[in-house]
């Protein structure tokens, strides 16, 4: 060929982006079960709990990251990124729940579709979430791996979870309207679990959403379900 | 096409016509492995498990701040590539050290990038969920396919006239399109902080 500094440069763009890459690798949450983290275990199996990634995509994601970690011993916080939902169910698969995070801010809504419900708010930093509801319902989790696992205590209730990232149309939605106020969870599969509750407190299944047509009607209402966000009021 | 003297000490290329008769095969061959190249970044992007980790540097509010900078730099460095590019096709009158300004601010532009880029890629994969980031994703992969392209077509000098500008063209549109839809927006969407 006549001239070699095109295919200097593109050496260097590969040098940069392999570089590049070392870093985001260096710089992510040890893979989960090489090291005693106790944190680690917990979300050792999210496929399970979860039903979302193909095991074959979480292997792939860095086959060579798990040999260079074993030096290192206290593993870098893991931070949520400014905005996200994590959504799934919990461990017994009896109740879905749905943690939204907006800039250091989340609320959380879990609900079992028939009559279990609480909305809570809280903090989201440092790749923890605390949430309580006005009920004192608490919510605790831990950031590993992407995996948000932790405890939601609901009516004295304790259950484990291990949920993952939920991507649109997935997501927590809510609908206000002048009487009743409608929670939705819709799950990476498709499944939606939501409960309707009036202004005198009872509770039932929610009606049917379709995130592409937002509206539904309650109580001779017609009510517009929108997405909630981490710094929401709820 | 030429307005300058072909004995030129600092031109990569001869301005005049080269004595070779152009050949398009060369030109498929680095067609194909840009396209290997976008292709493979795009599945990458798909399988690989996004992390959703957040970078951080030093003077920005955010990682997403700092991206939205890096990004807007590199896009700065295009437009002078725009400029520079027609410079060197002789379509502006520029002094003959145009074509090192072109080639520098080339790979300053693209060397921007490639924070930004690897983290996208990393951190947030190939994504649908809004046309926005649908249109980000497939730009991403295009645009490093198209500069590579580009670069493979410049170790020789026997290409149709018209690849390198198209290829040109073709990688500064690539980059635009990235800067509005992920830079841009940031810009509208958190206002124009650091």
């Amino acid at each position: 060929m006549t001239h070699r500094s095109p295919l200097v440069t593109l050496a260097g763009l590969v040098i940069a982006f392999a570089i590049m890459f070392g870093v985001n690798l260096a710089n992510s949450a040890p893979r989960s079960g090489e090291y005693a983290n106790p944190s680690a275990s917990a979300s050792a199996s999210p496929t399970p709990t979860t039903e979302v990634q193909s095991p074959a995509a979480t292997e792939k994601a860095s086959p060579a990251a798990t040999p260079s970690k074993t030096a290192t011993q206290a593993p870098k916080t893991e931070q949520f990124p400014h905005k996200i939902v994590y959504a799934g169910r919990t461990k017994d698969r009896s109740t879905a729940l749905a943690v939204a995070v907006l800039g250091g801010r989340a609320a959380a809504y879990v609900c079992d579709g028939r009559s279990v419900e609480s909305w809570l708010r809280g903090t989201a930093t440092d790749g923890e979430v605390k949430l309580t509801s006005k009920t004192g319902d608490k919510l605790e989790a831990k950031l590993n791996d992407g995996v948000l696992t932790g405890t939601i205590e609901v009516r004295d209730r304790k259950h484990t979870f291990a949920i993952k990232e939920a991507k649109k149309p997935a997501g927590l939605y809510r609908a206000r309207g002048s009487k009743t106020v409608i929670g939705w969870i819709i799950l990476e599969d498709g499944s939606e679990v939501g409960i309707e509750t009036d202004e005198g407190g009872t509770s039932k299944a929610a009606p049917q959403l379709n995130p592409d047509q937002p509206k539904v009607t309650a109580n001779g209402e017609d009510l517009n379900a929108a997405p909630v966000e981490g710094d929401e009021d709820i | 096409m030429s307005a300058m003297p072909a004995a030129d000490p600092d031109a990569t290329r001869p301005i005049a016509p080269p004595a070779t008769r152009s050949k398009i095969g060369p030109v498929l061959v680095a067609f194909a492995i840009g396209t290997a190249a976008s292709v493979s970044l795009g599945v990458y992007g798909r399988l690989h498990n996004p992390t959703g980790q957040a970078i951080n540097l030093a003077g920005f509010s955010s990682g997403l701040a700092a991206k939205t900078w890096l990004a807007t730099a590199a896009f700065f460095f295009g437009l002078v590539q725009i400029v520079t590019a027609m410079g060197v096709m002789g379509k502006i009158k520029m002094p003959s050290w145009v074509s090192r300004v072109h080639r520098w601010s080339g790979r300053i532009a693209v060397a921007l990038t490639v924070p930004v880029a690897v983290h996208c890629l990393y951190a947030l994969g190939f994504q649908g969920y809004s046309v926005r980031v649908l249109v980000h994703s497939l730009f991403g992969c295009f645009f490093f396919g198209a500069f590579i392209c580009k670069m493979l077509i410049l170790t020789r000098e026997d290409s149709p006239s018209w690849v390198l500008p198209t290829l040109g063209g073709a990688v500064f549109s690539g980059l635009t399109a990235l800067w509005m839809t992920a830079a841009l927006w940031f810009f509208t969407t958190h206002g124009l902080t650091f």
